[in-house]
């Protein structure tokens, strides 16, 4: 049977956990590194006027890494019980050759004084809405869809509050421990007249802030979503070609993210799937091009106090007016490439081991307004609002375009669907030659090699001079 | 509960019994699981990652005195956990959907199919990975334009599933699985990066196809080297048997009563005995078939898999079901049911081909020995993204090759894009024996007159 963890990772936990990292040690590890974790979290689905799905859970675990070289054996387990973590111990090192050994660990001095980031935060859970508040603020979200919308068959709105408590010991000495708080509201809806049918939706999401779901604008957002999907309906599908595209602000930003974000993790480096692996110093990008990744951002979605490494998140510039200036690292991608951490060794949860991931990732604003860059195209794409994408191993990327509007003669004119924007990362980001200066960000997620963590996206208006429309 | 043994169902069921009781829950039932994995990655020779997990997980669900229902989630399967997770469910259930209340499945407790899944001792992590290293060397060495595998993994898996409820129902099946996957990148001087690979599942490490595996990887990888870029414009395309596989797995809510009930799905309640597509396809979904590696005996609710017929000669003939979605249409659930508060219905295994009788459109179609241009749509991207379910669009990047007069070159970078209702009746035929994959059975069907957009 497994036995039950204490309630709170607190100092009681520092003289089991200095055991287990000397006993590491002592089998020959150059580094031994434990993550535990407790999480509860709550979902609500709105469809309606119904809520429709009440989701709550809860859960605990640990994962435990062992470097020696450039090697690493992880093992996550929910078992927190001495023998339990001793077991994950145990297998982890066997991963790399080693074995338990009696002789004491020669140079483990101990864990330091513990970076406690979460006393200030132990009341965040308890400061959220309650779920009687959440069904009604939800309800209140899916009826102004009815009252803002037209031919809506379908309505929902959905509330996400992960809780998090997390504690990080390793046998440098990193002793950490913090409380993450992430809430989202999403809504969406099908829209269907006769042949023609549009979906859509719309998330907001914040970090550290347990009163986020009080302060939400349903009316706002609601309207957003209505007259989005209300133009769509009765949209025409884009031709396909390759034209220039001036892609808005917010959750624009994923373009960035996708085609290039991701190639500046050193978890590509690693892998070689990065084109821009030996680019330091060089041009890779227009010289319009800025681009930063942080974790800093009040109430961000991708903000850390500390990453899932125990290190603080730094403000990293990766493009500086074009030039690539340094890479993001994690543990692991600093010992395999030399590119030191920047406090982005970020995963989903204990059952990952942490990867170079974004955070709040934007490419900052430019000297022009938005209307200049449309302005500036006379016939191309614009896209109001992207769906989702992907980039895949040679760094070709693709991106669905939610709600898009031809560009003629420097006049925004009809609303098109269906279309798609594909290409290369270093094929496209020198043609990124305009950008506005009204950057926002915008809450999204992001799944890759450590699973699915919290993003922010980021973006002014900016003009991409040619890329490749994929439609019919 | 919860042991490295595995789960106790009877502590469990017993245990959880106790605890209801305690707290005035008369009707209760509960999935479980847990699993023990190892895998392993390479990199040019040298182990990039081992990974080992054991996980266990719950969901608890209850029916409160006004019969709603409410659920809880943990992996903490304690005493003190079960017990949290009895009182969020009862907590829970105040929000139940009075217009949709769950009840146990009607067949929770009917035979099971028997599945021939032989258990297979795991093999120790380093011979995992000297296992794959070896793969590694020989895909590394079939060209010389291959310089990494850079998405790689050979993983086993040990997992028990049980399924119980406060009426005696008792289910439980224990599995072992392992999966290997290799992708390739190979680059030419002067030519861009390409990139492709393969999959494989058993039952245990010892049964995987390492060599068919490295062979495919080998074969997709090196094909794709020779690319040139294609034209926008409408072609006949051939999707390989993993891409019409995965188009139609995204499209599944056309077969989901779930979808249909909450609006979304492009069925109707009123849709079962239209025509969806030409005469000569038939889409049956089956979980049992033997080449479905690790086939689950019984769904969410305990409803056993069965097959089920979901075109025949182009009609739509069934919709998939959980209980609640079954009695609402006055028909037995089919065993598509995952569990929750709200019930989801997913898809298992499809076999897809020609209706019995119906002749099967096309015959005699070749792709390398047909005259004009077709498109061969060997793996589709971004499925995620690019499918517009609720609408019937899909705008998908694909990896393939334009074939001309017996010529095969690979495409560099395209999208096909069309709707799912005029694809179905845009089928010309089947080419080939349907292949097993681990998403179903298909053979290679050619479609015409799709949008391709093209960089030339």
């Amino acid at each position: 049977m497994v036995a039950s963890a204490p309630d709170a990772f607190d100092l009681a936990w520092q003289p089991r956990l200095e055991s287990l990292l000397a006993v590491g040690q002592g089998a020959g590890a150059d580094l031994v590194e434990i993550f535990l974790e407790r999480t509860d979290h709550l979902g609500v689905l709105a469809e309606q006027e119904t809520i429709t799905s009440v989701s709550p859970s809860f859960g605990m675990g640990a994962g435990i890494r062992v470097f020696r070289g450039d090697r690493d054996g992880f093992v996550s387990t929910n078992d927190l019980s001495d023998s339990g973590l001793l077991q994950a111990l145990d297998q982890a090192l066997g991963m790399l050759g080693l074995l338990r050994s009696s002789a004491p660990a020669a140079q483990f001095d101990g864990l330091g004084t513990l970076r406690d980031f979460a006393a200030a935060k132990a009341d965040w859970l308890e400061r959220c809405p309650s779920l009687a508040e959440a069904t009604l603020k939800l309800l209140d979200g899916t009826g102004r869809l009815a009252h803002h919308g037209r031919h809506l068959q379908a309505r929902r709105g959905s509330y996400s509050r992960d809780w998090q408590a997390v504690l990080v010991a390793a046998s440098d000495g990193t002793f950490a421990r913090d409380i993450r708080l992430h809430q989202s509201l999403g809504l969406n809806v099908l829209a269907a007249d006769g042949d023609h049918r549009a979906g859509l939706g719309r998330r907001y999401g914040t970090s550290g802030r347990p009163d986020d779901l009080r302060a939400w604008d349903a009316d706002a957002s609601a309207q957003d979503v209505c007259a989005s999907v209300g133009t769509m309906l009765y949209a025409d599908y884009v031709e396909a070609g390759q034209m220039p595209a001036v892609l808005a602000n917010r959750f624009g930003g994923v373009i960035f993210h996708e085609a290039c974000g991701h190639l500046l993790e050193t978890t590509q480096v690693e892998r070689g799937t990065t084109p821009f692996a030996d680019k330091v110093g060089e041009p890779i990008a227009h010289a319009a091009v800025t681009a930063i990744d942080e974790g800093l951002t009040d109430g961000a979605f991708g903000s850390l106090s500390m990453d899932d490494e125990g290190m603080e998140p730094q403000r990293t510039v990766l493009i500086e007016n074009g030039i690539l200036k340094r890479f993001l690292s994690d543990r692991a991608g600093e010992r395999r490439t030399g590119h030191g951490r920047t406090g982005s060794g970020r995963r989903q949860s204990h059952a990952f081991a942490a990867a170079s991931r974004m955070r709040n990732t934007f490419i900052a604003a430019g000297p022009h307004t938005p209307d200049q860059l449309i302005a500036s195209v006379d016939k191309g794409l614009y896209c109001k609002s992207m769906g989702g994408g992907s980039v895949g191993p040679t760094g070709q990327f693709n991106f669905a375009v939610e709600e898009g509007y031809l560009i003629e003669n420097g006049q925004l004119t009809k609303p098109v669907k269906g279309a798609t924007l594909i290409g290369e990362a270093k094929e496209v980001m020198p043609r990124i030659s305009m950008c506005a200066n009204d950057l926002e960000l915008a809450a999204g997620f992001c799944g890759s090699v450590s699973g699915s963590v919290y993003v922010t996206v980021g973006q002014p208006h900016i003009k991409v001079d040619s890329i490749t429309v994929g439609g019919r | 509960m919860a042991t490295s043994a595995g789960l106790n169902a009877e502590a469990l069921s017993s245990r959880l019994q106790q605890l209801a009781q305690q707290t005035g829950i008369q009707q209760w039932d509960l999935g479980a699981s847990c699993s023990t994995d190892t895998s392993v990655q390479v990199d040019r020779g040298e182990a990039k990652q081992m990974k080992g997990a054991q996980r266990s997980a719950i969901t608890v669900r209850v029916w409160n005195g006004d019969g709603l229902v409410g659920i809880t989630s943990t992996s903490d399967l304690s005493d003190a956990g079960l017990a949290r997770a009895l009182a969020g469910a009862r907590d829970a259930s105040a929000f139940g959907n009075a217009d949709e209340t769950p009840a146990f499945s009607p067949l929770a407790t009917a035979p099971l199919a028997s599945l021939e899944q032989p258990l297979h001792e795991p093999q120790p992590i380093l011979t995992l990975l000297e296992t794959l290293k070896q793969a590694e060397r020989q895909l590394l060495d079939r060209h010389a334009a291959i310089g990494t595998v850079p998405y790689n993994g050979l993983a086993q898996r040990s997992s028990e599933r049980l399924y119980l409820n406060s009426e005696g129902a008792c289910r439980h099946q224990r599995l072992t699985t392992a999966s290997l996957y290799l992708y390739a990148r190979a680059e030419e001087a002067g030519r861009k990066p390409r990139s492709s690979g393969a999959v494989r599942l058993a039952y245990g490490t010892a049964n995987l196809d390492i060599q068919g595996c490295i062979d495919e990887a080998a074969q997709r990888t090196i094909a794709h080297l020779d690319y040139a870029p294609i034209e926008t414009g409408h072609y006949t395309c051939v999707f390989s048997p993993e891409a019409f596989l995965d188009l139609i797995g995204a499209f599944s809510s056309l077969f989901n009563a779930r979808a249909v009930l909450d609006g979304v799905s492009l069925s109707q309640r009123d849709s079962l005995g239209q025509t969806l597509a030409v005469p000569f396809l038939s889409i049956r979904d089956n979980g049992l078939h033997p080449g479905n590696v690790g086939a689950s005996a019984f769904d969410g609710e305990g409803t056993p898999t069965a097959p089920l017929d979901l075109v025949d000669g182009g009609v739509l003939r069934h919709f998939l079901h959980s209980e609640a979605t079954a009695r609402a249409f006055g028909v037995p659930p089919t065993g598509h049911a995952g569990m929750g508060a709200k019930v989801s219905v997913g898809v298992d295994w499809l076999e897809i081909g020609a209706t019995p009788g119906s002749g099967g459109g096309q015959q005699g179609l070749n792709r390398l020995g047909h005259d004009g241009p077709v498109v061969v749509i060997d793996s589709l991207s971004a499925l995620h993204a690019g499918v517009k379910a609720s609408q019937g669009s899909f705008s998908l990047p694909f990896d393939g090759w334009l074939v001309q007069g017996g010529n095969s070159r690979s495409i560099e970078a395209a999208t096909v894009a069309g709707d799912i209702r005029t694809l179905l009746q845009a089928i010309v035929g089947f080419e080939g024996e349907a292949k097993v994959t681990p998403d179903g059975l298909c053979p290679y069907v050619w479609v015409e007159g799709l949008s391709i957009t093209g960089e030339a």
